[in-house]
């Protein structure tokens, strides 16, 4: 049996949508994003106190990444991984791993807008950086989907896969804190994605208690300019 | 027919590290292409052609060109050598889970940098949140010390390439969090530190340069 540890709208949001796309049978485990994450039952199953933590057939699993790479191997037929010798091998490892890149800014974005109780903790300097580094990141994303032969639909030429569920998912949160406007191919490819149906499947429920509560959060203006 | 040797792009003393370690533990010779962070050269377009987010390591090996460190090592480790764990392997879930936590404390490690080496005054850092990710920064080392109990590597076989994506970041974790009360991590540290290939790669790396002192303490706070 298959058990996800999930909070709507975090990164676990990236492992339930890998687990619809691999059409395998699962339960779902939901769990405040507070500080109920440190319970010490929850930390015997995730050591650092995060979300997602699966498991799977006696293995305790966490970090996404990890998680993505497990179940793609696992549950070859859905032929979301591309595994060792497969000619997109090494840029579904790129990407895989380039999620987690985006979603670090991304952690650290929500940290500064929503988790931190008070406004003089935050920092409109560090808000700003971190929104320019993850349209840096959006950047790499169009110039990866916008080949000078033809544009690609997916990360990888041999088409649709995990890649696409990790980066894909870590441009949905990344969204709140950076516009695609002005990256034409990435918008192109987010909205064919969030199409799919194991997608929607995988956002929250109606009365779902959401981290992000409204559309966008801007960076503060920084004082002095 | 010889394979044309790699070439990394390397910054001294961060996440490229992993990667010149770990070719020198697969005793792969390699060209190094040194970057300088602080002169902005990532952000040359010839570089970003390789690495399209400007960053470091960056390695270009058989006919294209990798990035990302946790990718890097699982390709290298996938194609060459005996430090992988093959898809299939019983400490397969063990694996990866060690190569992403190793990218989640590097991230934390990251934005302490990001805020007590690169920001720049008049912007200070928020206290709060200088706390905050040295607290999140100790629970991933309450969770590799508990790991540890049990192991001498992040593997319970013995060294693996998962330890040089871990182990870079113990050598820069202690700037912001001292490893005394963490004697596996400080035992597993010295382990990793002895390795012939380690030291190979350090004296390439050469002298830190990055961090000015030998500790950042959390300034008091004003509020």
């Amino acid at each position: 049996m298959i058990r996800l540890h999930h909070c709507p709208q975090s990164r676990s949001m990236r492992s339930l949508w890998l687990l619809n796309e691999l059409e395998v049978p699962f339960e779902i485990v939901l769990h405040a994003f507070d500080k109920s994450l440190r319970d010490p039952d929850y930390l015997s199953l995730s050591p650092a106190g995060r979300v997602p933590a699966l498991e799977i057939e006696g293995e305790r699993m966490f970090e996404t990444a990890a998680i993505t790479e497990y179940l793609c191997e696992r549950y070859p037929a859905a032929g979301m991984g591309r595994a060792p010798g497969e000619p997109d091998r090494m840029a579904w490892l790129v990407w895989v791993h380039f999620a987690e890149t985006i979603s670090q800014h991304v952690a650290s974005l929500t940290q500064q807008h929503i988790v931190l109780r008070e406004d003089w903790m935050r920092s409109p300097v560090m808000m700003e950086l971190e929104a320019r580094r993850l349209e840096k990141c959006y950047a790499a994303i169009e110039a990866r989907l916008s080949t000078p032969i033809e544009n690609r639909d997916y990360l990888l030429t041999s088409g649709f896969s995990a890649a696409d569920v990790s980066v894909g998912q870590a441009v949905y949160m990344a969204r709140y804190f950076a516009s695609l406007d002005g990256f034409p191919a990435v918008a192109d490819w987010y909205a064919r994605i969030s199409e799919r149906p194991a997608f929607r499947a995988a956002l929250p429920g109606e009365d779902a208690a959401l981290i992000y509560d409204r559309p966008f959060y801007a960076p503060w203006p920084v004082a002095g300019r | 027919m010889t394979e044309p040797r790699p070439r990394l792009h390397h910054v001294p003393f961060s996440r490229s590290f992993r990667t010149l370690w770990l070719l020198e533990e697969l005793g792969i010779d390699a060209e190094i292409v040194p970057h300088d962070i602080r002169a902005g050269d990532m952000r040359d377009p010839v570089y970003r052609a390789k690495s399209p987010a400007g960053r470091v390591p960056a390695l270009e090996i058989d006919g294209r060109t990798l990035f990302e460190s946790g990718a890097i090592c699982e390709y290298l480790a996938e194609t060459r050598g005996t430090l992988g764990r093959a898809p299939g392997h019983p400490e397969r879930a063990d694996y990866l889970t060690a190569i992403h936590y190793a990218e989640t404390m590097a991230g934390l490690v990251e934005q302490l940098n990001l805020s007590r080496i690169f920001l720049r005054p008049p912007a200070q850092p928020s206290i709060p949140v200088l706390k905050i990710t040295t607290a999140r920064l100790r629970a991933t080392l309450d969770g590799l010390e508990a790991m540890l109990e049990a192991r001498d590597h992040a593997l319970a076989s013995g060294f693996s390439a998962a330890d040089t994506m871990m182990g870079f970041n113990l050598f820069a974790v202690p700037y912001y969090v001292r490893l005394d009360p963490y004697p596996n991590v400080a035992a597993y540290r010295a382990r990793l530190e002895a390795r012939p290939a380690f030291q190979a790669a350090r004296a390439k790396d050469g002298p830190q340069t990055f961090y000015r002192q030998e500790f950042y303490p959390i300034p008091e706070d004003s509020q």
